[in-house]
């Protein structure tokens, strides 16, 4: 019932079921043309039986309506296929708009994956600097934790030989300072005769005393050493190599820019393998200190270790 | 922030006072100083420390003898230890290392040496 009101086709059907009335029932749509035409046949044949053939204005209407049916029929197939068509445009429409939206979609998340890209390079590149800012902070550190160390060990090392006011004591602490701090391990402090022409061993450490006697000013490395005045350290040779004659290091010993001796270093620990800065500024260090503190010590000794009187100090600020 | 503490225990003052300032790096480390073994047992015996830095060579009581006693103290007997040794000590330092001492340090000592050592022994950053 539904179908033959809203489909062409069905309009056309009842227009068909209208002229056939008189079989009422009767099933198969796309034969309704076909039954009409029977009908009418039988209806003349029942004239013709009966009586007279239709009268032509009748035939002429019938032939009418048969092709108005049959045209009615063809118009509804046509109409069913462009639905059928329309129905599929449709369903290709929404497809189409579908990826059109997806495509959009897609660009979108191009655009915004392009953004994330930009902030990433961005934040890898801040990232980038703010490592490199703290690595070298870090170095700076590094740097400024080992000047610390140095200046620690200087510090440490002057405040020992100025320490004590006994000469065995300073012999001791300056002994310690090359032991401990330089980390030499065969050594030998020289101090010159009156006349400065010779060395003489006072203390010595690694070695017999067979082995350390005086030596002339000017001989060997020792003497060169004290006789010039200026240090020899050897930089490009393992210091844990060094021998007698040919010493890791010597340094002059002065008191008041007057050379008064020598510590000869023949050579360090097996585990040092070279003189650091730290060991150049110990070697300055003792070269300017240790004699003066021995000096010192020697000299307090001398007066019974009895303090200088006031009047020793007076007119010292001029 | 953790506070820790460490006992030094060296005869020798220059080696002490290098120690000291090395430490004094660490950040929250208290330091006490004991002149040998024996004073450092007496110091044990009256507070208690997170580490021990112990030379070897002492007069009186040696390193070996107090890392023998600190591990028999129930106090400080997983407390670290770390010793002071010359490269020659090699015996000395496996035996110290044999009775319960943690790590070893040679000389001549290197301040970022002592700092990086206890710090890892602390486990402080």
């Amino acid at each position: 019932m539904t179908r033959v009101k809203h489909s062409p086709r069905g309009l056309f059907a009842a227009a068909a079921g209208v002229v056939r009335s008189a079989t009422p029932g009767e099933a198969g749509r796309s034969d309704r043309a076909r039954d009409f035409e029977a009908m009418v046949n039988d209806k003349k044949g029942r004239r013709k039986g009966s009586s007279d053939a239709p009268p032509p204005d009748l035939r002429k209407e019938r032939d009418e309506l048969l092709q108005s049916i049959s045209r009615g029929t063809r118009l509804t197939d046509e109409l069913e296929r462009l639905e059928s068509r329309l129905r599929d445009l449709e369903a290709e429409n929404a497809g189409l708009r579908a990826k059109v939206e997806a495509d959009s979609a897609v660009r979108e998340l191009l655009d915004k994956i392009d953004r994330l890209e930009r902030d990433k390079r961005e934040l890898l590149s801040r990232f980038h600097a703010a490592e490199a800012a703290s690595t070298e902070v870090s170095a700076r550190v590094q740097e400024i934790e080992a000047e610390f160390a140095n200046l620690a060990n200087l510090f440490v090392a002057s405040n020992q030989l100025h320490g004590s006011l006994s000469p065995r004591g300073v012999m001791r602490r300056i002994k310690e300072v090359l032991a401990q701090l330089v980390g030499a391990e065969r050594y030998c402090l020289y101090l010159a005769s009156p006349d400065k022409s010779e060395l003489v061993p006072i203390a010595f450490e690694g070695m017999s005393g067979e082995q350390v006697g005086s030596v002339a000013a000017g001989e060997g490395r020792v003497g060169e050493v004290f006789k010039s005045g200026e240090a020899r350290v050897e930089e490009d040779k393992d210091p844990s190599l060094g021998s007698f004659e040919a010493p890791a290091a010597v340094v002059p010993l002065s008191v008041d820019e007057q050379r008064v001796g020598v510590i000869a270093i023949f050579s360090t620990l097996s585990q040092k393998k070279r003189f650091d800065t730290i060991d150049f500024e110990l070697f300055k260090l003792l070269g300017q200190h240790a004699a003066a503190a021995l000096v010192s010590a020697s000299l307090f000794v001398q007066a019974e270790r009895k303090f200088p009187g006031l009047e020793a100090f007076i007119d010292l600020s001029v | 922030m953790a506070e820790y503490s460490c006992l030094i225990v060296e005869d020798s003052p220059m080696m002490r006072q290098l120690l000291v300032f090395a430490l004094a790096r660490v950040k929250n480390l208290r330091v006490t100083e004991a002149d040998d073994g024996v004073d450092g047992l007496r110091k044990l015996a009256s507070a208690r420390y997170d580490i021990i830095v112990t030379d070897i060579n002492m007069p009186i009581m040696d390193g070996l003898k107090l890392v023998k006693r600190v591990r028999s103290d129930p106090v400080h007997k997983d407390t670290p230890i770390i010793i002071i040794t010359t490269e020659g000590s090699h015996e000395d330092r496996q035996r110290a290392l044999q009775l319960g001492a943690n790590a070893y340090i040679t000389k001549p000592i290197q301040a970022p040496q002592v700092i990086a050592t206890v710090k890892e022994l602390l486990k402080i950053e």
